[in-house]
């Protein structure tokens, strides 16, 4: 009975999830950018964008010139939950890719390495003045879900033991449009309660940086403002300028 | 937002409902002799716990008369391959092998450990009346001791 509600609620949840995140990420992509707006100092070339996105994205650049002690908390978090999520893939895969038989040792530590970023991230909202007094609901909301996940994920492994197979099993069904029992025990249904909660809420959470960095015209943008004319496309369906500026397609 | 969804859904079968619907849960082979008394649903989750925490009293206590060894386990979890001897942990179908890739678990054990009983273990278990439940427990009990 209670597998079925779980099974329903993942159902709902990966949809959520996968329309949600993908309407979002529709519109930031039709959303116009009108204006050249580049942080400087800018690459001046696509290559060079690319390359300050990859370091923005693998090791939060930009974090990392404005706040050391946060970009060591965030690094920790996010590649500690990298880690963690790669390790999990086990209970979707069969047979289980090699990597992912590799990985299951280190995951367990990178567990408790994201809880520990979290908690630092927590920390800082609750003890540090200014981001307290700038902190929403939503904020803690998030910290405190993940926090959440992983204590109850690392709990099944030290405190509670459950039955994996039974969960994999469960999983594996669910992929396959059969439903079986989940292991009635409490570290199981709040673990996975919490991440069908995660799930659901992500499109509308500020997690949704995620796939948002990749949509910030101030990141995204070449720094090539002096060579082409910046042309937006709702402004390059008006009638021409008399001078012939060329834009950035070199037209 | 409704072809969307309708889309989606559609998507989603197709990529997954292709599977077949069949036995997920990894096979367990019967053991030859009694069932534990902890019963299976507790030696699924506690058995790693169980042969370390022995580990630790042997090795660090001196402590030698431990409830389980792995010797046992081995024992009495045999499986007969083709020739109809066990098998050990290389060989498809161990009593170990199934449910531990099925969950991605490395065992370690018989890096050092025999995956194999002893001899007289299986001679016992190749005798012609095959031996009952209740002679082989006998004889896990002796190993013990």
């Amino acid at each position: 009975m209670l597998s079925t509600l779980y099974a329903v609620l993942f159902y709902i949840a990966t949809i959520l999830l996968i329309v949600g995140t993908g309407m979002k990420v529709l519109k930031y992509a039709r959303t116009p950018a009108p204006l050249k707006i580049p942080v400087s100092p800018a690459p001046r070339t696509r290559a060079g964008v690319v390359q300050r996105m990859g370091r923005e994205v693998t090791m939060f650049e930009s974090l990392f010139k404005s706040n050391r002690w946060i970009w060591i908390f965030a690094i920790l978090f996010h590649y500690g939950m990298l880690l963690v999520l790669l390790r999990h893939l086990r209970y979707f895969t069969q047979p289980v890719w090699w990597w992912v038989e590799l990985i299951q040792p280190f995951g367990v530590y990178a567990g408790f390495v994201m809880v520990l970023g979290l908690l630092g991230l927590l920390a800082r909202r609750i003890v540090v003045n200014r981001i307290r007094y700038i902190s929403n609901p939503s904020d803690y909301l998030m910290l405190l879900l993940l926090i959440g996940i992983g204590v109850t994920g690392l709990s099944m492994k030290f405190l509670m033991p459950v039955d994996i197979l039974m969960v994999k099993q469960f999983f594996l069904g669910l992929m396959r449009f059969q439903i079986n029992e989940l292991p009635m025990q409490p570290g199981v249904l709040i673990h996975l309660g919490l991440v069908a909660i995660l799930m659901i809420i992500f499109p509308i959470s500020k997690l949704m940086h995620a796939p948002g960095l990749f949509f910030a015209p101030s990141r995204t943008q070449v720094d090539n403002a002096r060579e082409f004319r910046h042309m937006s496309a709702w402004a390059s369906q008006l009638e021409d300028l008399p001078e012939s500026i060329p834009t950035e397609e070199g037209k | 937002m409704k072809r969307l969804f309708a889309i989606t859904l559609v998507l989603f079968g197709l990529f997954l409902g292709t599977a077949q619907a069949e036995g997920l849960y990894p096979d367990v082979p019967k053991a030859v002799g009694n069932p534990h008394p902890e019963g299976s649903a507790f030696m699924r989750i506690n058995h790693m716990k169980l042969m370390r925490h022995d580990r630790d009293d042997t090795m660090h206590n001196g402590n030698r008369d431990v409830k389980y060894s792995i010797k046992e386990c081995v024992a009495c979890h045999a499986v007969k391959g083709p020739q109809g001897l066990p098998i050990s942990v290389k060989e498809e179908g161990h009593f170990c092998k199934n449910c531990h890739e099925f969950a991605a678990v490395k065992i370690d054990c018989f890096q050092c450990h025999n995956s194999k009983p002893t001899e007289e273990f299986t001679a016992l278990l190749m005798r012609d009346p095959a031996p009952t439940a209740d002679e082989i427990s006998a004889y896990l009990k002796e190993l013990r001791e």
